[in-house]
């Protein structure tokens, strides 16, 4: 690695070293951050085409162009794809790894090359997925459930190496969320106490901490899994004596708060997006980073509401509908601080924000829906139909998914230096808000009269073709929401407006070095203030960006 | 949307409510209390939805920023505020628990006295059992208007969920154990019944029909079911078990000539007519067929072979197969070996059955 220039205004990470190999081999978080972003998103690109394909299929009640195992694959795919290589990496991983170490003020993650590492996971994880598809396909729904996954003459060919890809893929999960942990502990500059970090810092901690405790056990599970299905060891297997039920219970001990991996770093963007955007100081910064942490714990004994049909016992059912309702206080906790946020707040209504506030609009359905699968007699009645389709999706997708998206757009010139088009940014996200939700709600209805998930034809139930036909409708809109974005991202990068350093008056660290980021992100330790603290910023006009205010205190003195 | 749903809160609390805006029409004793429940919580959920949406537009619109300037205003906390939207949603979700958790011990709570159903989920078909008239139903079920009726389920593969969404009653099927379900039929006439957990292939195809009917013409049908096949001829016992008996052998023994845990039915009978198999003991089939030997003509063999399995195993099976010793009258082993002579007539070469019980075809 070359010397550091700091004083060298024209230097950044992107031109700092050149060649692929110093992409490929860098310990650098921002281009490692990067690296994530791009794949994760050619990942979703691969996911998403497999989710049109499950729409166009459900327009006829007979479907449209897929046979019965071909549809099966789409959804298994569809599913594996968007959860293990989209979404759960997405926010930590790549705009995380980006973000993380700058808004602390620290000049990488606490262990870089094991970050690099991570990294490589992920495309292993990638690899084994395609060796998946390439092996005879998998259908056994991402979820894995036994015995059909461990049945060799009915379940196809590719169960192992998807295993393999998953367990490969919680590993990175695990090295990232270590790295994340050890970095805020270890790496907090002078002044960054606790309740100074920005609440997006607080929210990848608690995201780390589940990723760290709960990612080994669906690695111990899939393992039995694998050794279930290559010898019968007869651990899940009824017809030696083993319990097809366990393996529920261990799968989502994992994959309940995994959903909490996929949320909870995007409320952690909505929290930056809304108080960014509205110039406005975050309203109850104490209730939402405890909520997180909130949210964090209790998200690990709730698993079995998973499981309300499956043969659990009543007390146990009773319980987990108890402990379940549990988690909806911190969610809604932090939705009425974003809301208090606004109030009284000075708003734009530009791209980042649109995505904020849709995830406000989004998630508080998502939530409340969540309100049915948590009641007993209620989800009895909805549980494996579209209801929870909706629901999930409401929550993965459309909360999960539009934070992520949100951030995108926040960090935008920051990551790459350019502005995108401000006009065919609000056109794009106002799409995917209008797409999304005329998609999804329609699944609510379809799910609540009676409709699985599932099912590649609805031949004795025509009567749902017709929320069908809405949600492929909302599906397009969607998409095309999408390519939009893509078009107008890709071409910010080559032929985008130079960034500010601070385009939005933003007061965390990141918004304090040029954009983008030097190689060293701070070439002296930065002084840190009250990152929800906007008073002290003016605009520049030759700058097109905020600046600090003449008239200032310097950061750190000003009212603490 | 608002109209439709305040008149369904008032008819949730009516039982048999038809139809509306978000459920199907309620067509059991358990329906009526699912339903309330269902609409506490879609009131309860209004109500913070449309609060937070306006809460949301008013700002968006109110706050507008205009220019660049920054403007600071607004408190950062407001701690009794803050406990407040803490604890009151806290003690709604407690309402919210407590009344789905009754109305979920109703659910699953049987009378006693209960007619019970014996269920078995198989890919993909649901096969029903009534132990007390010894009549078996395949792809539909019928039951008694008004009567309380209890399936006890289980699987002869993977996992299935049994759901019926007009009786709002759903329990997976697990193989290796016995789950169970109850319900109270509202009203006579015809309901769809479902498999909801993710099974293969033809899971979307795993289809039947719940059959409501009178109670005075239970009996008479359950008993007409059971001794179908007594005033049967001969030509028509090919037709009947495919239908009626075939599915007990179905997890074993395929009809599209691959092996499974036993030989395929297809070509069976021509390898047993010319005493082709051999059997694990080294012995040839074919020593044993023909005038004063073992069996003398081939359907003895397979009745011995129904009845004690473990007589006669072929090379390259495990013989897991159970006895039909006294689960089938001599007029079914029969049928099955008709079936067996005829299968050419019953099934397709995809192993696809293309008659109904009655002989006719099958749509």
């Amino acid at each position: 690695m070359s010397t550091l220039t700091p004083n060298n205004p024209n230097d950044n990470y992107l031109n700092h070293t050149k060649g692929i190999r110093s992409w490929l081999l860098t310990l650098d978080h921002k281009r490692i951050g990067i690296m994530y972003l791009i794949c994760i998103l050619l990942a979703f690109l691969m996911g998403g085409i497999f989710a049109m394909m499950i729409r166009f299929h459900l327009l006829t009640p007979e479907g449209t162009f897929m046979t019965q195992d071909q549809y099966n694959q789409a959804f298994t795919v569809h599913g594996a794809i968007m959860v293990f290589l989209v979404i759960i990496p997405a926010v930590p991983a790549a705009l995380g790894n980006f973000v993380l170490p700058i808004m602390l003020g620290a000049k990488d993650v606490a262990f870089p090359k094991l970050n690099l590492f991570s990294w490589y996971l992920w495309i292993f994880g990638l690899v084994f997925f395609l060796i998946a598809l390439g092996s005879g396909g998998i259908d056994t729904g991402w979820t894995f459930y036994t015995p059909y996954s461990i049945d060799k003459a009915s379940s196809m060919g590719g169960v192992i190496p998807a295993l393999i890809g998953t367990f490969i893929l919680g590993f990175s999960s695990i090295f990232t969320g270590m790295n994340f942990i050890v970095t805020i502990h270890r790496l907090r500059p002078k002044g960054m106490t606790w309740f100074r970090m920005p609440l997006f810092l607080w929210a990848t901690y608690a995201t780390a901490i589940i990723q760290v405790l709960a990612t080994p056990v669906i690695g111990i599970t899939l393992l039995l899994l694998v050794v279930e299905r290559t010898m019968g060891i007869g651990i899940f297997d009824p017809a030696m004596g083993g319990d097809p039920v366990l393996y529920q219970h261990f799968f989502w001990f994992y994959s309940h708060p995994a959903v909490y991996i996929m949320i909870l770093p995007a409320m952690g963007i909505v929290s930056e997006l809304i108080s960014v955007h509205s110039h406005r100081h975050i309203f109850g910064y104490k209730f939402i980073a405890y909520s997180s942490i909130a949210i964090a714990m209790f998200g690990f004994l709730v698993w079995g509401h998973h499981m309300f049909t499956s043969g659990q016992s009543q007390l146990m059912n009773v319980i987990f509908s108890l402990i379940t309702f549990s988690v909806s206080i911190p969610s809604a906790v932090k939705v009425f601080n974003w809301l208090a946020t606004l109030y009284k707040g000075s708003i734009v209504l530009n791209t980042p924000m649109i995505y904020g506030l849709s995830f406000i609009f989004i998630f508080t359905i998502g939530g409340l829906t969540g309100l049915y699968c948590a009641t007993l007699a209620t989800d009895i009645h909805l549980h494996d139909s579209y209801f929870i389709v909706a629901h999930f999706h409401y929550v993965m997708m459309g909360s999960a998914l539009i934070g992520f998206l949100g951030g995108i757009h926040h960090w935008w010139p920051k990551m790459t230096g350019k502005m995108y088009h401000e006009g065919w940014g609000q056109i794009s996200s106002t799409m995917v808000f209008v797409g999304f939700n005329v998609t999804f709600f329609s699944q609510f209805m379809l799910g609540s009269k009676g409709m699985p998930r599932r099912y590649a034809t609805y031949i004795e139930m025509p009567e749902f073709q017709v929320y069908h036909i809405w949600s492929t409708s909302g599906s397009v809109i969607l998409a095309l929401g999408f390519v939009i974005c893509a078009i107008y991202l890709l071409h910010s990068c080559f032929c985008g407006k130079k960034a500010p350093a601070n385009p939005w008056g933003g007061r965390s660290l990141e918004w304090q070095c040029t954009s983008p980021p030097p190689w060293d992100n701070f070439a002296e330790q930065p002084e840190v203030g009250d990152c929800y603290d906007y008073s002290v910023l003016e605009w520049n006009e030759e700058e097109q960006g905020y600046v600090w205010r003449a008239d200032a205190k310097h950061p750190g003195e000003e009212n603490v | 949307m608002m109209l439709s749903t305040v008149s369904s809160l008032l008819l949730a609390t009516t039982q048999g409510a038809p139809a509306n805006f978000w459920l199907p029409k309620q067509a059991s004793t358990s329906a009526q209390g699912v339903d309330f429940t269902f609409f506490v919580i879609t009131w309860i959920c209004y109500f913070f939805f449309f609060a937070i949406v306006a809460a949301l537009l008013i700002f968006m619109i109110k706050y507008r920023r205009k220019g660049h300037e920054i403007i600071v205003r607004g408190p950062t906390h407001n701690t009794p505020l803050e406990l407040a939207w803490t604890i009151l949603p806290l003690i709604l979700v407690v309402v919210i628990f407590v009344v789905g958790m009754r109305g979920y011990l109703d659910l699953r709570e049987a009378p006693a006295g209960s007619y019970d159903i014996q269920v078995t989920g198989q890919k993909w078909s649901w096969t029903f059992d009534h132990t007390e008239y010894g009549a078996t139903q395949v792809g539909e079920l019928t039951v008694p208007v008004g009567t309380p009726v209890r399936l006890l389920m289980t699987s002869n593969d993977v996992l299935h969920s049994l759901w019926i969404p007009d009786f709002r009653v759903k329990q997976d099927v697990v193989p290796g154990r016995y789950t169970s379900l109850w319900f109270e039929a509202l009203a006579v006439g015809d309901y769809n019944l479902n498999c909801a957990e993710y099974c293969g292939k033809d899971h979307s195809k795993m289809f039947s029909i719940v059959h409501v009917v009178p109670k005075e013409e239970f009996p008479v049908i359950m008993t007409k079911l059971a001794s179908e096949y007594e005033d049967m001829s001969i030509g028509e016992l090919p037709a009947y078990a495919i239908n009626r008996l075939y599915n007990r052998c179905q997890s074993c023994h395929s009809l599209d000539g691959t092996s499974g845990t036993g030989p395929s039915f297809q070509g069976l009978w021509d390898r047993v007519s010319k005493g082709e198999a051999e059997f694990t003991s080294g012995e040839k089939l074919s020593n044993l067929l023909g005038d004063a030997t073992t069996y003398n003509i081939p359907e003895n063999y397979i009745r011995t072979s129904i009845l004690d399995p473990q007589a006669h195993i072929v090379q390259g099976y495990l013989g897991s197969m159970p006895s039909f010793q006294g689960q089938l009258k001599d007029k079914q082993i029969t049928a099955v070996i008709e079936m067996f002579k005829h299968l050419d007539e019953v099934t397709d070469a995809e192993g696809n059955i293309t008659v109904n019980p009655d002989g006719t075809p099958r749509q």
